[in-house]
């Protein structure tokens, strides 16, 4: 893990680090790393990575309208929005 | 009569007996968490929905379970119309459309909830110290942590403003500031709580579960609590037992096994101590004790610390400064805006651990670290599963010590991880586990985890009341008398 690396990774998260604080994050992000290291201690062969501990699939439903459109309730909360969008910066010139 | 420390069934049976109105025990909490406010266990309070619940409570006959109990809703569920912020400045001013399942099941129920409490920054901590709007205290000593991240809950009951509480549990986010708080906190079977409606920090771990003074109380929460929800995939669609159905049975016969692997040498000895006295407690209730070996579960904290910030990084993705929450001022251009609003919306421990998941979440990287920890994950839970086989319960201090002073663990965050080296493993599994309080070190309260298997919360629940009925740690107070 060198400053380059963090850059990269602050950069993919869209997280700015800030000035004069990036050696400390770096040193924190390095031994934190190097502290999972350990998992290089078990032996995983043909082991199936759990992702969930419940192991169950998915639940699936009937694919019907239960929520009633509160679209004005959502756009309200928003931090810019129209009467049908939310607004961010212009994207396309 | 005051109502502090007083417990659910003492103000059920209160109400029920017109000691005292729904009214005039709502009116008497406010008076205590206004008395208390140095604590900081509230982010933002509901005084007047809580009082107008309160006086219709008064004027209608109700035969709702918890009907009038006063609750402190950590501030990670959404409540409809009333601010939740996840203890974060990027939600410093979002107010929910809707409320979280567990919340609903709760205030239908009968609960009161008197406002939303102090919490780690999207329950990232171990002692409190990262929520954007300060420390809480623990009720038990200047500037000593309550713990984390349910801190303010854990404190609110800890100081007897309320009998019941909400939190949530990742890594041991109930357990550990039940612990350091001595009170009862129970994180229930991965599944039994709908996740829906709560601010989602690591999705396959997140669980929500009660913090009360007695096991008994928790298992009067967990009833209502318990739901199946179509809107949480992975809610469990399990029987529901009636908690408090058992709790009472004899413990006399069952087996609770002690963990080799996890070293009590390098813990104080005034902590083994306490410990110690605990096991030959339940040997006197006439439980046997079986050592049990879990030979991966020193890896959890690791595996931990991986799975968690992936899942982290990618559910806090959704903070973006769009639909909800906190946007830069005069943003740029929409990097600008995404870049800004996330810098300064988020605290320094949350970035940290959104920087790991992308780390290892990165093509290249992937294999060796999240992959790998997914495959030591089972091979924990594989751990686990054989040791049920053997014993009912496993047991073991909930923390490695007593609550410790703010900013005591200096700036090293792989000494705050270390904090929960007793809860994590039950998170991995899915497990349900709870902590109570067992005994006091330099007149601080200490907890004791008992970790069950899938779906037992219910003899959980029996081997805490078993301990509660014939102890009195957890009827001692900060301010010193016995309830």
């Amino acid at each position: 893990m060198d400053k380059k690396t963090v850059t990269t990774i602050a950069y993919l998260s869209r997280i700015a680090l800030d000035e004069g604080n990036e050696d400390k994050i770096t040193t924190d992000l390095e031994n934190i790393i190097k502290f999972v290291d350990q998992l290089d201690n078990a032996n995983v062969d043909g082991i199936e990575p759990l992702t969930n501990p419940l192991e169950k699939k998915a639940q699936t439903r009937e694919d019907k309208v239960t929520a009633e459109n509160r679209k004005d309730t959502f756009l309200d909360r928003a931090p810019k929005s129209n009467e049908d969008y939310f607004l961010v910066p212009r994207v396309v010139e | 009569m005051s109502i502090q420390y007083k417990s659910i069934k003492n103000l059920t049976s209160m109400l029920q007996n017109k000691e005292i109105s729904h009214k005039e025990l709502i009116n008497e909490t406010f008076t205590l968490i206004e008395s208390k406010m140095d604590l900081n266990a509230f982010i933002t309070l509901n005084k007047d929905a809580a009082i107008e619940k309160a006086t219709l409570l008064d004027s209608k006959k109700n035969g709702s379970s918890l009907a009038g109990i006063p609750i402190a809703q950590k501030d990670l569920f959404c409540t409809k119309d009333l601010r939740t912020t996840c203890g974060s400045n990027m939600l410093s001013s979002f107010i929910p459309p809707y409320s979280a399942t567990v919340i609903s099941n709760l205030e239908n129920a009968g609960c009161i909830s008197v406002g939303k409490t102090n919490m780690d920054e999207f329950a990232m901590g171990s002692s409190n110290e990262t929520s954007f709007y300060g420390n809480v205290e623990n009720p038990w000593g200047k500037n000593l942590v309550p713990g984390g991240s349910s801190g303010g809950s854990a404190s609110a009951v800890s100081s007897g403003i309320v009998p019941a509480a909400t939190g949530t549990d990742t890594g041991g986010s109930i357990r550990q500031p039940a612990s350091l708080c001595g009170i009862t906190g129970l994180k229930p079977t991965y599944g039994r709580i709908s996740r829906w409606g709560m601010i989602a920090f690591a999705s396959s771990l997140d669980q929500a579960g009660p913090m009360a003074r007695t096991a008994e109380d928790c298992a009067i929460l967990l009833n209502e609590m318990c739901s199946h929800d179509n809107k949480d995939t992975t809610s469990l669609n399990e029987h529901i037992p009636d908690f408090t159905k058992d709790i009472d049975q004899p413990i006399k016969g069952m087996k609770i096994g002690i963990v080799k692997e996890f070293d009590l040498s390098k813990l104080d000895s005034e902590v083994v101590k306490v410990f110690e006295e605990s096991k030959k407690h339940y040997e006197s209730l006439g439980a046997e004790f079986i050592e049990i070996s879990l030979p991966n579960i020193s890896l959890s904290v690791p595996t931990y610390y991986v799975v968690a910030p992936a899942e982290c990084s990618s559910n806090l993705s959704r903070f973006d400064g769009v639909k909800f929450g906190k946007r830069c001022d005069d943003p740029k251009n929409l990097e600008d805006l995404y870049i800004r609003t996330r810098s300064e919306g988020f605290g320094d421990e949350v970035k940290r651990r959104i920087l790991i998941g992308s780390y290892v979440l990165s093509a290249g990287f992937y294999d060796a670290y999240y992959k790998k920890a997914q495959q030591v994950r089972r091979l924990i839970k594989n751990d686990f599963d054989e040791a049920f086989l053997k014993v009912d319960v496993l047991m073991s201090p909930t923390t490695r010590g007593p609550a410790f002073k703010a900013g005591s663990k200096g700036s090293d965050p792989i000494q705050m991880y270390l904090e929960d080296l007793f809860t994590i493993p039950a998170n991995l599994a899915g497990l349900p586990a709870l902590s109570i309080p067992n005994g006091f070190v330099d007149n601080k309260p200490i907890g004791l985890q008992l970790i069950g298997n899938f779906l037992e919360e219910s003899k959980l629940l029996q081997f805490a009341h078993n301990f509660q009925k014939t102890t009195d740690f957890h009827l001692k107070t900060p301010s010193g008398e016995n309830i």
